[in-house]
């Protein structure tokens, strides 16, 4: 049998370009050109680990961007209600914790700072500089961020075990839906539509390749976020070849005849459900750093279906596909921003380009079901497939 | 050796009976006819055996282990296996890829390439090596029966049985079914074969069971079971008429 290594050697040549791309790009919009690029990075996680949940597993989930939301807004209360102190407050609730005070800073939602102020910044008005607190490492707060997300992922799992196909599209968009909702609800809490901010990802600067760079430099997060995506691809390359996404496939096809057949159907339902949602918080968690809010607007159906999309212009039955589509799409989105004029009609792209994106979805679902990027990757994998079988039938027929 | 103890079998759907205290043992490597007419109950039977279902009383005992009670995942690992009536393959899968779901499902602690040629083996037994890369959906309705029974040789269950394996098939796949169970049943496996195709079923079987909507008319070897007036009356008597429904029935399934 020949082996093909053309995809082997295509991703190779992919990842040496985007590890060297912030190097050799120069151009005046660098600043910009990376921003698409890390968002390009956040949502290839997301679609390609909705590809793993929905296109290997079947499990098609609409609450995905609940997860993303999830870990990013566990990391942001995180680090927006607890510090450390050398010092107590003696207002706040407050924990003695080796040397230090672990601060629990009471809520107080969104009213003017100048009526209200939170126990700690009194506390400091009070101290007047002579006291240093330490906010809660970023890092911690993304580890979080992924746990809680498989937390959510485990319960949302358990729940939908028996709910298949339509089912468990509204199931998940309930969730998805019913999150947002809550945390556009409590205000005191979350800030309502106000948002929180987050500390930057390297809130601090951060000294690369011998470089300093502060903390809104675009190269630290673009490495950020393009290694959490190999990462999760890796991950998912792992799972794909194992027995793992051998048997998800199965339970995607079949699932009465996957158990009658020895296959453990719901521990395979539940870990698929676990490990995506958990790629899908960290994702959400880092980005949400990254761009120092987090909003409930962040969490809309529309973020979704972009997702959706995106995995399904790729090629939702392979992670791959749908990470190279997510990235291709996001830049591809954001060129066509420019409006333009012709004879003295002004075309508005930021709005036009959606419908055009809609347009190309429903293009690809009627005449390339597999997405754009999976046929080019299955011409070189399974291309030979057919040639194999005639040559054996023929074969068979002669002898 | 194995055995299979079915006691008191029970299953209702709502207000129809459909296993009335049902009981049999199977000791050894037994090639059983199941036979009956349409809706007489051999299907959920099968599922109640397999795990799919629960009973609403009785209990089934393999090897001295209960496992009316087990998920079916856990059914199929005690060395039970059964084919579906309408055909289950993994459809976008290969036919090698469906092969390897049961094997490693099993955790046998073989190596891919022990697994890779024992499934290799198992397609040319069944003459269709050739579509080996090929999706399950490329597959004949025929070759999606045969791709069923190497999954089914790549789990090497105890017990096996089989829901209609010869319905819609051409004689020459019929001669690789037959092939299928002279090789298990040789291996030492007991087999149940659930067909309405009554000239099969007498060449192969050693023992029938007859079900007739719920009961268990009968239980013995194919001669007195042909000879039994019960069974004649619900069954064997009306046998052209049931082959006629029965083709009508297949065709909308
Ligand atoms: N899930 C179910 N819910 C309700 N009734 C059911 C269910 N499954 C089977 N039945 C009923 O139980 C009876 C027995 O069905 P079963 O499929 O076991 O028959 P069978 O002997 O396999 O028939 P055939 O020869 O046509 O395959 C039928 O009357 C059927 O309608
Ligand atoms: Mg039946």
């Amino acid at each position: 049998m020949k082996k093909h290594h053309t995809p082997q050697l295509a991703g190779v040549a992919l990842i040496a370009f985007f590890a060297l791309f912030p190097f050799i790009y120069s151009a005046g919009d660098y600043d910009y050109i990376m921003h698409i690029a890390i968002t390009g990075f956040f949502y290839a996680i997301l679609a390609s680990s909705w590809s793993m949940l929905a296109g290997y597993a079947g499990q098609f989930s609409f609450g995905h961007i609940g997860f993303m939301g999830v870990g990013a807004y566990t990391t942001a209360l995180f680090c927006h209600y607890l510090y450390l102190s050398p010092e107590p407050t003696n207002i706040c609730t407050e924990f003695l914790i080796g040397e230090q005070y672990l601060i629990l800073v009471n809520p107080i939602g969104v009213t003017s700072s100048t009526l209200t102020q939170d126990c700690l910044r009194q506390a400091l008005s009070i101290w007047d500089g002579s006291v240093q607190i330490t906010p809660m490492p970023v890092w911690l707060g993304i580890i979080l961020g992924t746990i809680m997300g498989g937390i959510f992922g485990l319960l949302i799992g358990l729940l939908v075990l028996r709910l298949r196909a339509a089912y468990l599209a509204l199931f998940t968009l309930g969730f998805a839906e019913i999150l947002r909702a809550t945390i556009s609800a409590e205000i005191l809490i979350t800030r309502g539509q106000a948002g929180i901010e987050l500390p930057h990802l390297f809130d601090n600067g951060i000294t690369l390749f011998g470089h300093a760079f502060t903390r809104t430099d675009k190269l630290p997060p673009y490495f950020a976020m393009f290694f959490l995506l190999l990462l999760c691809l890796g991950i998912l390359a792992w799972l794909a070849k194992s027995k793992f996404g051998l048997f998800v496939r199965a339970l995607r096809e079949d699932q009465d005849a996957a158990a009658a057949l020895g296959v453990n159907t719901t521990r395979y339902k539940v870990l698929v459900f676990v490990i995506t949602t958990m790629m899908a918080a960290a994702a959400g968690a880092m980005q949400a750093h990254y761009v120092g809010i987090i909003t409930p607007n962040n969490l809309f159906l529309l973020q979704m279906s972009l997702v959706v999309a995106m995995a399904v212009i790729g090629g939702v039955e392979n992670f791959v596909a749908a990470a190279i589509g997510a990235i291709v799409i996001e830049f591809v989105l954001e060129m066509l921003r420019n409006s333009f004029d012709i004879g003295g009609i002004t075309v508005d792209m930021t709005i036009w380009r959606l419908v055009i994106f809609g347009i190309l979805l429903m293009l690809t679902l009627r005449f390339s079901r597999n997405g754009l990027i999976l046929p080019l990757i299955e011409h070189f994998t399974r291309g030979h497939v057919a040639k194999e079988t005639v040559a054996k039938r023929a074969a068979g027929a002669s002898s | 050796m194995t055995n299979l103890a079915v006691k008191g079998l029970n299953k209702r759907f709502g207000g129809l009976h459909v296993l009335k205290g049902v009981s049999f043992e199977i000791d050894g490597p037994e090639l059983i006819g199941l036979i009956g007419p349409n809706g007489a109950g051999k299907t959920t039977l099968t599922n109640i055996l397999d795990g799919a279902i629960k009973p609403n009383s009785g209990t089934v005992y393999l090897n001295k282990q209960r496992i009316d009670q087990l998920p079916p995942y856990e059914v199929a690992r005690a060395g039970l296996g059964r084919t579906f009536q309408v055909t289950r393959s993994f459809r976008r899968m290969t036919v090698l890829e469906n092969l390897f779901v049961p094997a490693l499902a099993l955790n046998r602690g073989h190596s891919r390439e022990e697994i890779a040629q024992k499934a290799l083996e198992v397609l040319e037994f069944l003459t269709i090596d050739h579509l080996r890369n090929e999706y399950a959906q490329a597959l004949s309705g025929g070759q999606q029966k045969l791709l069923e029974l190497g999954r089914l040789l790549m789990l090497d269950p105890e017990i096996v049985i089989l829901d209609e394996p010869f319905a819609g098939v051409h004689p020459r796949l019929m001669e690789v079914i037959y092939r299928y169970i002279e090789r298990v049943n040789g291996a030492g496996k007991a087999i149940i074969l659930i067909s309405h195709q009554m000239d099969s079923i007498f060449t192969l079987c050693r023992r029938l069971l007859v079900l007739n909507y719920g009961d268990l008319i009968a239980d013995g070897i194919p001669d007195d079971v042909k000879r039994d007036p019960a069974v004649i009356e619900a069954y064997l008597g009306a046998d052209e008429e049931e082959s006629n429904g029965e083709q009508g029935g297949r065709a909308q399934s």
